[in-house]
């Protein structure tokens, strides 16, 4: 099987361990994943603050890229996800001039739905080696994943379900929370340091009040957002997993601690206590 | 917090001197321009602030989002660009998801950002519009936004630089980028891509430069 990847800016830099992580995961499970040549950044919330043409422009670019290679595209990242997928749908509205050639007509996955279709769950359950059992977590999905459900076609968008499939399929325990796609603030954090605080603290103690070990989530932005403000409250040991490094610790019989290195709330102390390191 | 407080107050007691704002003296103009430009149905928005309890940062709005929508029906165009509003709204969606009448409020909001950002009023969240302003220069340099990068351009930007001397958070910052860097989470060196030129003038065009 083989399907174009759009990594995204992040996953070159503050979350270079998640496309490891993916890397890893593919590959075992024999899936082809083919990175758009020369890709672009989508623009992200900047493109779509400042200039609405070019948050069209900018990710119809990588769409081109994708229906010259006649693939869907699967993105790890959410926001690129939505930006994708509001590209499309703007096309095919045709209001806006794109230079590119782009009919908007491929299939734009994010990567936790693609691998939670039921025949993925499967191939997951059968790499399986070493089930995390016992590691309770609950998975956050944020916001651009899901919302608006008319551009990210989720149905579910209030409780989204795709995250808790994959990591129960690598054996954890998935425990039922209610701030699944809860906003964690995204980057309001860099500049008004107060508002990003305030959301993102809300999501950790209700993370903990609902018994979690820890959380998985696949969005780089939510990872660092709920990672780094652990850095100095000694009191919050709540280590911020990718879905991916789940699925690559359940595929191997013995894992490397030095995989969860970028982490800031190290997460291998509790890996230990469950024995899965 | 105080802020909000006084902005209410100020609302509900009508400062003497200051001019009253009539309502429907401005007729459908700016109503009219912003739902054919945006696509959004805002006269179908009937006040029921299922918006502004859905959303996660109102407590942090001068004007809440379902205040926002009658401001646009009553053609306050000012007030809403030079609110702090437009730049706190964090796009999560939730009020465009909850609308009971598919008025698309996060897309409105968007749009009034965008309004605010080809206009001569200097936006309220300085920092916020400096960061995204930042942001795309990052981009259309590269291509890709490299995150070392764009802090590095971002906290050099004067005004956020004084600012941040100013709260005395400029070393805390600093010694978070270094732990960043330690952890291999900033990259210094990222490979731009080939598109800057098409890129570059994708955007002239969007600002209606020709050539």
């Amino acid at each position: 099987m083989k399907i174009s990847f759009y990594p995204g800016c992040s996953l070159e830099g503050m979350a270079k361990d998640y496309f490891h992580a993916i890397d890893a995961v593919f590959e075992a499970m024999d899936i082809d994943l083919v990175e758009i040549e020369d890709w672009s950044c989508c623009g992200a919330t900047a493109a779509h603050s400042l200039s609405e043409a070019m948050s069209v422009i900018l990710p119809a670019r990588n769409l081109a890229a994708a229906e010259k290679m006649g693939l869907d595209i699967v993105a790890p990242c959410a926001n690129c996800f939505n930006r994708l997928r509001y590209s499309q749908q703007i096309i095919k509205k045709k209001v806006f001039d794109i230079p590119w050639q782009v009919t908007g007509d491929i299939q734009v996955h994010d990567m936790t739905r693609f691998l939670a279709e039921s025949s993925m769950i499967k191939l997951i359950k059968e790499r399986v080696l070493k089930p995390l059992n016992g590691l309770k977590v609950v998975c956050y999905y944020g916001c651009q994943m899901v919302r608006p459900p008319k551009i990210t076609g989720y149905t579910d968008y209030e409780n989204p379900l795709t995250l808790d499939r994959i990591a129960a399929a690598a054996g954890a325990e998935v425990i039922d929370w209610s701030y699944k796609s809860t906003c964690c603030g995204a980057s309001i954090g860099i500049a008004r340091k107060e508002i990003g605080e305030s959301l993102t603290m809300r999501i950790l103690q209700k993370a903990q009040q609902a018994g979690a070990e820890a959380i998985v989530v696949s969005c780089p932005l939510c990872q660092s957002n709920l990672d780094i403000i652990q850095k100095d409250r000694p009191d919050r040991r709540t280590p911020i997993f990718y879905f991916a490094e789940l699925l690559r610790l359940s595929f191997i019989a013995h894992g490397d601690p030095k995989w969860f290195k970028m982490h800031f709330t190290d997460p291998v102390p509790l890996l230990k206590a469950k024995g899965l390191l | 917090m105080q802020n909000t407080v006084s902005h209410q107050k100020g609302m509900a007691e009508h400062e003497p001197g200051k001019k009253r704002k009539l309502i429907g003296d401005r007729g459908n103009y700016f109503l009219d321009r912003i739902q054919g430009e945006a696509g959004v149905n805002i006269s179908a928005c009937f006040q029921c602030e299922r918006c502004t309890n859905a959303c996660p940062v109102s407590h942090f709005m001068d004007i809440k989002p379902h205040q926002a929508i009658r401001y646009i029906q009553l053609g306050w165009r000012e007030d809403l660009l030079k609110s702090s509003t437009i730049w706190v709204c964090l796009s999560c969606e939730m009020c465009t998801t909850y609308c009971p009448n598919e008025v698309d409020v996060a897309e409105t909001i968007n749009h009034l950002r965008n309004m605010a950002a080809h206009s001569s009023i200097t936006p309220k969240e300085k920092s916020l519009a400096v960061f995204h302003q930042t942001f795309l220069e990052v981009l259309r340099k590269s291509g890709k936004v490299n995150e070392f990068r764009l802090m590095n351009a971002y906290y050099l930007k004067p005004d956020i630089f004084q600012e941040k001397l100013k709260n005395g958070t400029l070393k805390e910052e600093l010694l978070l980028g270094l732990t960043l860097l330690r952890k291999g989470r900033l990259k210094i060196f990222t490979p731009r891509s080939r598109a800057i030129k098409d890129i570059q003038k994708a955007y002239h065009q969007a600002r209606g430069e020709i050539g």
